[in-house]
């Protein structure tokens, strides 16, 4: 049969381009529609490991898409994987090819007992509180500081701990739990190792920091979820109730920290990190700027604060702990992500900004969580989350300042890891990097 | 924090802010006091979480592009990847005999388009589009599994679910790999003893399928569960081709 050539004509030609055009877009067309839809898709391409002559075998699985057969590209079609059938449990002792850990302390929270001269520091890295002179001092080039004190362990029950407080009267040791124990555990002042504790106060979930009002015997606990600040006895054990319950809408309570006690003004401190929710309504999360709300000392259920630090100029930023000077009612907190440690005046409101700042390379300063305010000696005290210290200042100081004595965990120049505590994981894959939340 | 995951695909972190009921959505290199992305809060979400755990977990499919999102009353939530403000989710899975809460552990598995959901010491998988009443496709549970409760694990692309299990108190942790062809009390097929080899007991698994290799977030648990060196916090890498 003889060929003939087909001549096309102007309209014919468009016909055809237009055809074309349709057909080329059908095609890209299915392709993105592939990639959007529920079906199997090329996620990752691997090389195949050696693993010698074994091949799958389909189960007696009657569930749809089974598939006879593997190749390289299997998984990426829409037919599930079977299991070996000849694996059974095998146990692969191989031990870990890498780990990250930090091996020094990580001093979440610092206390000072004026009297018996010596500074307590609470580790969450190692659960252990440790005990130093409070003129220990690390020099360039000095290793770490050695403890007096060591207490930790098991019969300890320290763990996740927080924050901790010594009564300056009996010495008594306190420490909060702040996660799964859920409890207060109290110390005689010369405990050392793995003692049982003198006393352990059963306390609710998420405790976070503490503070005793001398005056009273009353020792305040904050709690940051749902937030609250729960007063008890402080010779309070087992499962004895508190005497008040300080929460509420009107309180403005958000994800509660830092606690302090203005004794001599009768004026109860706490801090809010602005993380706003009513777990009984669905949706009703908000963020609100972090805060320093201030109460009466004997306030009670539903309270509202007298007033309230609030704002930019005020540069809280993750406040944590704070303390007074009971000589001047000035209020000092350890402002954790701004690495300083801020300064208000008792009556400061509103968005007022700091009276005194300590801050800069000079200062040592690194994360600060924990701080303490020795008003006998005129000091005050940071410890520093960042690079395993706790750094002493005048109680006037301001601006970068070099800190009179430093006390060491770790050796100089230290870059903490800051685990809190690794309970969750990623992986960036793009660039090759692990995260790990706080 | 409990819960987060990284994107891949998007170059991107997602984050439950468990106290604030938002998931927060970061660039993927992201650092210092940056702000999110995208975040997803308000009345129409439907998050809520409880007392103890808030809200702890989020995970997300990258390929099909949703964020999913366990809450209370026993529901999963499942957002648009691109969600942002006060965004109601496009479908919502009733947990039935789970009792999902904020912190019952997800995983989405977008090759085989399995959704898997660990409460109570049981893995149930769904598909992947699962809705309302829908039932679980298999439930891998009982002794002999040894499934534990974890908040983040992972299905790799061959089919093998990755995580925890064992008698932490016992000191039987370990990290197994379970198929997910399987269904009731079925033992892993493989399993890296870990809390014998190393002390320490799983909190969150991932897996790297270009190094063959998993990694394992470990603390220390309790009181009575602690590893031994005293350390309490540590990322572990274990090198497991055979999964890959």
């Amino acid at each position: 049969m003889r060929m003939g050539r087909i001549r096309l004509g102007k309209q014919g030609r468009r016909l055809l381009a237009g055809i074309a055009g349709l057909a080329l877009g059908l095609f890209g067309l299915s392709l993105m529609q592939r990639s959007w839809r529920g079906s199997a898709r090329l996620v990752s391409i691997q090389e195949m490991p050696e693993v010698g002559d074994s091949c799958y075998r389909p189960s007696e699985d009657s569930r749809p898409n089974s598939s006879p057969e593997h190749r390289l590209f299997t998984a990426f079609e829409p037919t599930t994987v079977h299991a070996q059938d000849n694996i059974g449990g095998v146990d692969l002792t191989r031990p870990p090819v890498r780990n990250i850990w930090d091996t020094a302390p990580t001093f979440s929270s610092v206390g000072v007992d004026a009297v018996r001269n010596e500074v307590y520091l609470q580790d969450s890295n190692r659960w252990s509180i440790r005990v130093f002179s409070r003129l220990d001092n690390a020099k360039p080039g000095d290793p770490p500081t050695e403890p007096r004190r060591v207490i930790s362990g098991p019969a300890s029950d320290v763990q996740f701990n927080s924050c901790v407080w010594v009564d300056p009267g009996s010495g008594e040791i306190y420490s909060v739990e702040n996660d799964t124990g859920d409890s207060i555990v109290v110390f005689p002042n010369k405990a050392t190792g793995d003692p049982e504790p003198l006393r352990k106060l059963k306390v609710t979930h998420r405790a976070q920091s503490m503070t005793i009002d001398d005056a009273t015997g009353e020792l305040f606990l904050s709690v940051q979820y749902p937030p609250q600040v729960v007063v008890y006895s402080k010779t309070a054990s087992g499962n004895d109730k508190p005497v008040r319950l300080i929460e509420g809408p009107k309180t403005h309570f958000s994800d509660v920290h830092g606690i302090a006690i203005d004794t001599r003004n009768k004026l109860l401190y706490v801090t809010n990190w602005g993380n706003v929710s009513d777990y009984k309504v669905a949706g009703s999360g908000r963020f609100e700027p972090p805060s320093i709300s201030v109460y009466p000392t004997t306030a009670d259920g539903d309270t509202a604060p007298l007033r309230t630090i609030q704002g930019p100029k005020t540069q809280l930023d993750w406040p944590g702990a704070m303390s007074v000077d009971a000589d001047t009612g000035d209020l000092y907190v350890a402002n954790d992500v701004d690495q300083s440690i801020i300064v208000f005046h008792r009556t400061d409101q509103g968005d007022v900004a700091p009276a005194r700042v300590i801050k800069g390379p000079k200062t040592h300063l690194s994360y600060p969580a924990g701080v303490f305010v020795d008003s006998k000696n005129k000091e005050v005290w940071a410890s520093n989350l960042g690079n395993s210290s706790a750094t002493v200042y005048p109680v006037m100081a301001n601006g970068d300042v070099a800190p009179r004595r430093i006390i060491r965990g770790a050796e100089e120049n230290k870059r903490s890891l800051r685990f809190g505590k690794t309970e969750a994981l990623a992986y960036d894959s793009k660039r090759e990097q692990i995260l790990v939340p706080n | 924090m409990h819960g987060f995951i990284y994107d891949a695909p998007h170059d991107e972190i997602v984050v439950m802010s468990a106290l604030a009921q938002a998931v927060l959505t970061f660039r993927g290199g992201a650092n210092g006091e940056e702000p999110p992305v995208r975040v997803i809060q308000g009345p129409h979400t439907q998050i809520q979480g409880t007392p103890y755990g808030a809200n702890a977990i989020v995970t997300v499919d990258p390929v099909n592009g949703e964020i999913y999102v366990p809450v209370v009353p026993n529901v999963i939530l499942v957002f648009d990847r691109t969600a942002n403000g006060d965004a109601a989710p496009k479908r919502i899975l009733k947990g039935g005999p789970i009792d999902v809460s904020g912190q019952t552990g997800l995983s989405v598995d977008p090759v085989h388009n399995l959704l898997v959901v660990n409460a109570r010491g049981a893995m149930y998988i769904f598909d992947r589009t699962a809705s309302g009443d829908d039932q679980p496709k298999a439930v891998i549970r009982g002794p002999k599994s040894g499934m534990g409760n974890v908040h983040e694990f992972q299905v790799t692309s061959k089919g093998w679910l990755i995580a925890g299990g064992g008698d932490f108190a016992a000191g039987t942790g370990f990290v197994g790999a379970w198929s997910i062809n399987d269904n009731g009390d079925v033992p892993p097929h493989w399993k890296i003893p870990v809390q014998q080899l190393t002390g320490y007991v799983p909190y969150s698994i991932v897996v790297d399928p270009v190094h063959q290799e998993m990694m394992m977030a470990a603390a220390g648990r309790s009181n009575k569960i602690r590893p031994s060196n005293g350390i309490m916090n540590t990322v572990l890498t274990f090198s497991w081709p055979e999964i890959f």
